[in-house]
């Protein structure tokens, strides 16, 4: 039962996490139809920031803010600077094929991330460091005995949920929310009713971009920091976004919670070494059972 | 297609493999050991880039696990090697034909993907492979790895040859392998296959109203091109030993670098993609040698430089080095 108990928890709280990966992979799927692989590595990069803010003596609450707004301005110039000259780009003959216009950002996300991990190894050395945590990561003790969570997974489980509620209520109940949904539904109209949508795209990068620093300043206490150390993330993340389905950000949720559930449970009752096969069985029957995830809508699948 | 232009095909192919194997020799025969085993990487990196540039080149299929199917590939000839006492020469084609295999079981998940869910489920799958040598812990010994012996030259070569040394030997071994990888590339790309995999990639709708299945069409060039990845991997593990940390993420984006680079859907551009992602270390040491740098820096750089000429180049020119001198030849 304990073990139950422990697996249940960790997954919980290490799938909130995931959560919000694959939240920022959809925000920018649907602002700019574009799967961002150097997602993983903004947020290694603001972790960094916020790592040398603090070992300098500065609180955790700062490296903590700073990080994340360094995640928006890194996010909004990887769209200024690159995804957004290339969506410019007159269509030359390579181009016009409908399977390289895909491929392309992809390739160009990639190049990003060996720049960013590159980058991070020549500021920050490439040994591994840990990572403070705000409050304890010992298990909680309730009349004397010790339970199988601790108060990080609270303050994580806690935090994910805040920027749940303000993600969705900005979408929802803001101008510029409604701007960026129509954008995702469709660029020709929304561009047509007066919406700017380069600035609803550069805003999706750099709200995507701040959920993963987030994500990365979250998870990185439960592991060490170093330029790679986000890549097994990355496809936790993807494939946390493909089982909720890649348009939807409810789905993201819930396909972060189902795979950090997964993971906990074949670590506690199987072998750690099973975790990343788990993840791509996970992954593999999704996507032959239910190609478009769990929760996507009929148009969901461009491309 | 008439014999003739068959004919034609095969030997502007054999043309190119001979002049290509000369220009090798000849750079060979200049450079002293170290350059040597740099030319033998880059002849086997050659061979991986190939199955970029006719996967995702030719096809429009952006794999990013063609490491993990090298790995199969050196996997698969280093156990040939120590439990069948399997000679280099056998164990080449053995990795060859387990890749390819493993490659349909890919194809045919793959044929139902599209776009950025391929990238991403080979991504999975280039993270995911090399795990299983840890979890069969009994066959594929984990992190300790197989040890790979390319052994001793036999004595008929020495004989013709006159004693080689091990970078020349190993060169001699890499270099067969890389020539008929171009020539079976050169072949698929000028023939009917090559352009039949062309209209997959450019309009899935228009291929499939000519009367192309395209899965199945889709499904054959993840065997071929899993076939060439897996003769690079054998190659590979051929130059110490067959591990996890052999075959990383980072080596299949290093193949998809140099694909696009020299351009993504030239053999040429293959080559020299190649070229740059492997000598582009030795360049850096070369022109900032005489600065004092930190093993820090120096030790990045490389990969700094490759991910800024990669974004560089799909912004600038996505067609790559190659790219404008293919265009002129299509006429």
């Amino acid at each position: 039962m304990s073990t139950f108990l422990s697996a249940l928890f960790s997954g919980v709280s290490s799938g909130a996490i995931y959560s919000l990966v694959a939240l920022g992979l959809v925000i920018v799927w649907r602002g700019a139809g574009i799967v961002n692989f150097a997602q993983m590595g903004q947020a290694m990069f603001s972790t960094y920031i916020a790592s040398t803010l603090i070992v300098n003596g500065y609180s955790y609450w700062v490296g903590f803010i700073v990080a994340i707004l360094a995640g928006a301005v890194v996010g909004a110039l990887m769209d200024l600077l690159v995804m957004r000259p290339l969506s410019n780009k007159k269509r030359t003959e390579l181009l016009s094929s409908e399977s390289m216009r895909a491929a392309v950002p992809v390739i160009a996300s990639l190049g990003i991330l060996g720049v960013l991990q590159a980058l991070a190894g020549i500021i920050w050395a490439a040994e591994e460091r840990g990572f403070p945590s705000p409050v304890a990561r010992d298990g909680l003790t309730l009349g004397g005995t010790v339970m199988p969570f601790t108060l990080y997974d609270f303050f994580v489980i806690g935090v994910v949920l805040v920027t749940l509620t303000v993600t969705t209520l900005f979408f929802k109940k803001t101008g510029m929310g409604l701007a960026m949904r129509a954008t995702a539904l469709n660029q020709e109209v929304a561009k047509l009713s007066g919406i700017r949508t380069n600035h609803a795209r550069t805003l999706s990068w750099a709200i995507s971009g701040a959920a993963s620093s987030l994500a990365g300043l979250l998870i990185a206490p439960s592991s060490t920091l170093s330029p790679n150390s986000l890549d097994l993330v990355l496809i936790i993340g993807f494939t946390a976004a493909v089982v909720g389905g890649l348009n939807s950000p409810v789905g993201a949720v819930i396909g972060g919670l189902i795979v950090g559930l997964v993971m906990s449970f074949v670590n506690f009752y199987m072998t750690p070494e099973d975790v990343i096969l788990s993840i791509l069985v996970l992954l593999l029957i999704v996507l032959i059972v239910k190609p478009r995830g769990i929760f996507s809508g009929k148009d969901s699948r461009r491309v | 297609m008439s014999s003739k232009k068959r004919h034609s095909i095969f030997r502007k192919s054999l043309t190119r493999t001979l002049i290509f194997a000369a220009l090798i020799l000849f750079a060979a025969s200049t450079f002293e050991a170290y350059n040597q085993s740099q030319l033998s990487l880059v002849l086997i990196y050659f061979i991986g880039v190939l199955s970029v540039t006719l996967l995702t080149g030719t096809s429009g299929q952006l794999s990013l696990g063609q490491g993990a199917l090298m790995a199969v590939g050196g996997y698969s000839s280093a156990l040939a090697m120590i439990h069948l006492q399997y000679s280099i020469w056998l164990a080449v084609p053995v990795a060859m034909i387990v890749a390819a295999l493993a490659g349909l079981l890919l194809g045919l998940a793959a044929a139902r993907l599209s776009g950025p869910y391929l990238a991403g489920t080979t991504l999975v799958i280039a993270l995911a492979i090399p795990t299983i040598a840890s979890r069969f812990f009994s066959i594929f010994k984990g992190d300790e790895g197989l040890f790979m012996d390319s052994g001793e030259p036999p004595v008929w070569f020495t004989d013709f040859i006159g004693e080689v040394s091990f970078e020349e030997w190993e060169l001699y071994i890499v270099l067969p392998f890389a020539l008929l990888a171009l020539f079976f590339a050169s072949n698929i790309l000028l023939s009917r296959t090559g352009r039949v995999w062309k209209s997959i990639r450019d309009n899935q709708n228009a291929a499939a109203l000519s009367g192309i299945n395209f899965s199945r069409e889709k499904i054959f060039v993840f065997v071929i091109a899993s076939a060439f990845a897996g003769v690079a991997g054998a190659l590979y593990g051929m130059r110490g030993i067959v591990a996890p940390s052999v075959y990383p993420v980072s080596l299949s984006l290093a193949l998809l670098t140099a694909a696009v680079l020299g351009g993504i859907r030239s053999i040429a551009g293959a080559f020299i993609g190649t070229v740059i992602v492997v000598f582009l270390p030795d360049w850096i040491n070369l022109l900032l040698g005489n600065f004092e740098m930190s093993t820090q820096i120096s030790d990045f750089l490389p990969a700094l430089l490759s991910g800024l000429l990669l974004i560089a180049t799909v912004v600038i020119n996505p067609a790559g080095v190659m790219g404008g001198a293919h265009h002129h030849k299509k006429k």
